[in-house]
């Protein structure tokens, strides 16, 4: 194997240093041009997202392909040597191909589980495509690594449950409401997080938001960005009659949300179930309405616990990725051993020989009919058979291999005669 | 005795799934609990087809005997519960319906090889239909009161704000709350025709349409809880809390009426 991956990510390059480098380099196919200049390289994916810059290569010559990729990256870059070496890392062969797996599986994220990496590989996969700068090798590690990425999406809980405070006031939400389909908020106050959740919450499927705030003026403005009803703060006791879901995150000193007022809005409301998120510091509501039937308070804390916790599973899932991807590295590295000219010849000519086997048996009722020397004859003709089939490919392998281009036969022999299926 | 071996099928093809859905929620799959739903759909047609060979080979409706009731109940249960998993897609709900319906067959299949003669008052068309709908009403209550128990659950899990386990199984609390209030609502009219044609056969049985009966009492009893609850949803508004744990209270009467009076108490409603 001759696989290089280099590269830098948000856990050793500063936001600086991977600023310069993504902004000079961007998912710029010119890029890949470039680098199919070196001779020393013969396929290339170029990876570059906020948080990581990758180059994944297949090498003729390893030592002189890794001086060429630095000079790329000391050269777009703008580093210094010292943060060179400090920033970049690399991988070869088969750990290479896991820190690939690693990457599209969301292992590697700054958040784990985060579902856009996986479509940022397959972005500079299909850049790559168009260029004409994967081969056999490439294409076969990107397209295990897509697997890896399905089966660990499946396999694991890493992309479940909300790692952020906004995320898991909606979860909280779908479990109460089921779906929230038509359902209306009341926002309370401003605030960065709470707008955030206002935000989620609409693109499940909310209806209707209403957005009370101490100074009109401002929830008029709130309104309009959320294409919303600003209403009066005064009118907050009414208004919850008719809401489903309450994010309070004032300024107030005190409680703008009594017991008393949920009470009067329960029995308004005929016992309908009632979320309230606060997420403002001193808190808006009083936490005795949890106590009241059908209603719900989850404060910044509670909110930041579930985080906490689901972050923790997050991690814990994690290992268990880590298995599949050591599992599937294996594999490939088996497949790619399998890449040799003998092992190929071999396997294609099992399965000649097993597919002669299985014929004959199925034809063994009317052969009962033969004699022992016609039936021999038979098989003798079938092996003669193969081995004119077989004998133009093999040679033909054989001397592709002596001018060391035979990867690409190999691996269309493999996918043609399905020699990889088992 | 095909009825018999079919019975003996559904038995271990509803066991299978009890597995399956245990299963399903030790390892949080979804596919498992859809497997296991099939499993146990694949159990209710064996447990269907030994009704209709009991039938063919007795020639009478068989929900005369405690013990074709009882497999009748679990036939009930699941068939309501197969019925609106669809509609529902609450899979984890099968999770309590298939043990409860495989340990009722258990019960069942002790006393149903070979047959009971019938007496000679039980042979009314009235008395099949009497136990079909008051059994198919009980049987929406059993339903209503997983829902129940369910809601409670959940949502003492939530006001807890214990989210992180168990409670991702669970169903959200409008979902439970709508499958309880959907079963009360069939249920309640089905249970309510079942007693009036049990009286009106009582009638010509007994001679009066009323016995004061424990088990006519203790199911009278039982039905004004179920009435009240419904008032309560209808008329009121009730949801969530209060509901689901009337329709367990409710439920707990009902099973004193069905179970413990046969087996502790002397009453003129047991026949065989």
């Amino acid at each position: 194997m001759n696989i290089i991956l280099i590269g830098m990510n948000h856990k050793t390059a500063p936001l600086e240093i991977r600023e310069r480098l993504s902004l000079t380099c961007g998912n710029d196919a010119n890029h890949l041009a470039e680098i199919m200049k070196f001779p020393e390289i013969q396929e290339v994916l170029y990876l570059a997202t906020c948080n990581r810059v990758e180059v994944l290569a297949n090498a003729v010559d390893t030592a002189g392909a890794v001086e060429k990729l630095r000079a790329f990256i000391f050269h777009h870059g703008n580093l210094s040597a010292e943060e060179m070496a400090r920033c970049l890392y690399l991988h070869y062969d088969d750990e290479a191909v896991r820190h690939l797996f690693r990457v599209a599986s969301s292992i590697d994220s700054m958040v784990m589980g985060e579902p856009q990496i996986l479509g940022q590989v397959k972005d500079a996969y299909r850049t790559a495509v168009e260029h004409n700068t994967t081969g056999v090798i490439l294409n076969r590690v990107l397209h295990h690594a897509f697997r890896v990425a399905k089966r660990v999406r499946t396999e694991t809980g890493i992309a479940h449950n909300a790692v952020s405070v906004s995320f898991a006031a909606v979860e909280l939400a779908k479990k109460i409401f089921g779906s929230l389909e038509g359902k209306t908020i009341l926002l309370i106050g401003a605030g960065e997080m709470s707008e955030l959740a206002a935000r989620h919450l609409l693109n499940q499927g909310v209806r209707k938001i209403l957005i009370a705030n101490r100074t009109y003026a401002r929830a008029l403005q709130m309104a309009e960005n959320f294409h919303g009803t600003a209403t009066d703060f005064d009118t907050l006791a009414e208004k919850l009659r008719d809401v489903d879901i309450v994010i309070s995150s004032t300024g107030a000193p005190g409680y703008v949300i009594t017991p008393p007022m949920i009470e009067a809005a329960i029995r308004r409301r005929k016992n309908r179930l009632l979320f309230l998120i606060d997420i403002a510091v001193p808190r808006d509501i009083d936490p005795a309405v949890n106590e009241i039937d059908n209603v719900y308070l989850y404060n910044i804390d509670n909110l930041q616990d579930i985080v906490d916790t689901n972050v923790k599973s997050r991690q814990r899932e994690a290992e268990k990725a880590e298995a599949i991807i050591d599992d599937e590295v294996g594999k490939y590295h088996e497949w790619f051993n399998t890449l040799e000219v003998v092992p190929t010849i071999i396997s294609l000519r099992e399965k000649m020989e097993g597919i002669v086997k299985s014929e004959l048996v199925k034809s063994g009722s009317w052969m009962q009919n033969l004699n022992e020397e016609e039936k021999k004859n038979i098989e003798i003709l079938a092996g003669s058979i193969i081995n004119k089939i077989l004998h133009d490919p093999i040679t033909g392998l054989k001397e592709e291999s002596r001018e060391n281009g035979a990867l690409p036969y190999i691996a269309a022999l493999r996918r043609l005669f399905g020699l990889d299926d088992v | 005795m095909m009825d018999t071996m079919f019975l003996k099928a559904a038995l271990a093809v509803y066991f299978v799934s009890v597995l399956g859905y245990v299963t399903s929620i030790y390892v949080r799959r979804v596919m498992v609990a859809k497997v296991s739903t099939w499993i146990f759909f694949l159990a209710f047609l064996c447990h269907t087809i030994s009704f209709i060979f009991r039938y063919l080979e007795t020639g009478h409706t068989p929900v005369i005997s405690i013990y074709e009731t009882l497999s009748f109940f679990a036939w009930a249960m699941a068939g309501v519960y197969l019925a609106f998993q669809p509609k529902t897609k609450t899979r984890v709900l099968g999770a309590f319906v298939s043990p409860v319906t495989f340990l009722l067959m258990i019960a069942a299949s002790k006393g149903l090889e070979g047959y009971v003669s019938i007496p000679e008052v039980l042979k009314s068309n009235l008395v099949p239909l009497h136990v079909i709908l008051s059994v198919t009403g009980e049987a929406l209550f059993a339903l209503a009161s997983f829902a129940g128990a369910m809601y409670l659950i959940q949502e003492g899990l939530i006001k807890n704000k214990k989210v992180s386990g168990f409670s991702r199984m669970l169903p959200s609390l409008s979902d439970l709350d709508r499958i309880n209030h959907f079963c009360l609502m069939w249920g309640f009219p089905l249970l309510t025709l079942g007693v009036l044609v049990g009286s009106l056969w009582a009638r010509t049985a007994w001679g009066s349409h009323w016995q004061w009966d424990p088990k006519q009492v203790w199911t009278l009893v039982a039905w004004v809880f179920y009435a009240l609850l419904l008032h309560q949803r209808l008329a009121i508004g009730w949801k969530g809390h209060k509901a689901a744990f009337l329709s367990l209270l409710a439920f707990a009467i009902l099973l004193v009426s069905l179970v413990a009076i046969n087996l502790f108490f002397v009453t003129a409603h047991s026949f065989i």
